[in-house]
């Protein structure tokens, strides 16, 4: 019983992580190409530099985070 | 029978004559000259080109619209003989040449075009480089500025080009002047130019490059340190 909740919560967790690499990936994304309406949203925080710099680092985390998900989406599902 | 023919041939009447309205009203502003927007070549040399359309519009302020009659191109700072030129005098005193460069922006597109326009080495040597001129700082209408080592702009053919794909280049795309800044990254492509000034100063830092991007911009390097 204990192992199944643990198991939730691994899943859980790893949907929401992923859910906010994406989030990050559209925002900084939307921060590389419309950076005059992005820069002023965020009161200067996400500028043109910072977005690139994030948004190409992302693609590990996200190709990680996704495949663990894919993973455990097959375990519960076999 | 009748009736039904004579209300074709009243339809057709009344349509006739508005036919032939239209073509007078038409007729009347044809007097007027439309400017349509310059045609463009996509091919050069057997290879094909990138459209002029086919830009992201990502200037720092938006497309600039320079007046043309006010224009004047300064050629400043640390040369013997500082000059201030029209648009005419800078298209019509310098040997023309043209080339197919491709842009590349930081942010991943790329574009190729034919462009067109004079050397930026000669309109330096008019002016006498004084020797302590290390940089050149190229400074556009909405305040954009971007800066090279000389030696770059003195041994290299760079182009300073008012024509791409054959055909003037439009206020979108940097009219009356764009630097073909070959073999840098795209934000050092500056445009709508309105100054050359020469300086010593070898740590200046254009637009971008005060925000982190790197300052030679050099293509085969990463634009910011990881």
């Amino acid at each position: 019983m204990k192992n199944v909740l643990k198991r939730h919560q691994a899943r859980q967790a790893v949907v929401w992580l992923l859910v906010a690499v994406i989030v990050v990936y559209l925002i900084t994304g939307f921060g590389m190409t419309e950076y005059r309406i992005v820069e002023p949203l965020t009161f200067g925080l996400l500028t043109k530099l910072l977005a690139f710099k994030i948004h190409t680092i992302l693609w590990m985390p996200f190709l990680v985070l996704l495949i663990l998900h894919i993973y455990q989406r097959t375990r519960t599902v076999g | 029978m009748r009736k039904k023919i004579s209300g074709v041939t009243l339809m057709f009447a009344v349509s006739s004559a508005i036919l032939i309205a239209a073509g007078c009203v038409a007729g009347d502003s044809m007097d007027e000259t439309n400017e349509l927007r310059p045609a463009e070549v996509r091919e050069y040399e057997g290879e094909k080109l990138s459209s002029i359309s086919d830009f992201r519009e990502n200037s720092i302020k938006g497309p600039q619209h320079v007046d043309i009659e006010s224009y004047r191109l300064k050629i400043a700072g640390l040369v013997a003989s500082p000059a201030d030129y029209t648009y005419d005098e800078v298209i019509n005193s310098y040997q023309n040449y043209k080339k197919r460069v491709t842009l590349d922006c930081v942010e991943g597109w790329s574009v190729t075009i034919l462009w067109e326009g004079l050397l930026v080495r000669d309109l330096l040597a008019e002016t006498n480089p004084l020797p302590d001129a290390k940089v050149v700082i190229f400074h556009a209408y909405d305040g954009y500025t971007t800066s090279f080592p000389i030696e770059y702009l003195m041994d290299n053919d760079i182009i300073m080009a008012y024509k791409m794909n054959g055909a003037a280049l439009v206020p979108e795309r940097g009219f009356p002047f764009q630097l073909v800044a070959e073999s840098k990254w795209g934000y050092k492509w500056i445009k709508w130019i309105t100054e050359v000034e020469l300086s010593d100063d070898v740590e200046y830092k254009g637009y971008w490059e005060r925000r982190g991007y790197s300052n030679s911009g050099d293509l085969d390097k990463d634009f910011f340190e990881r």
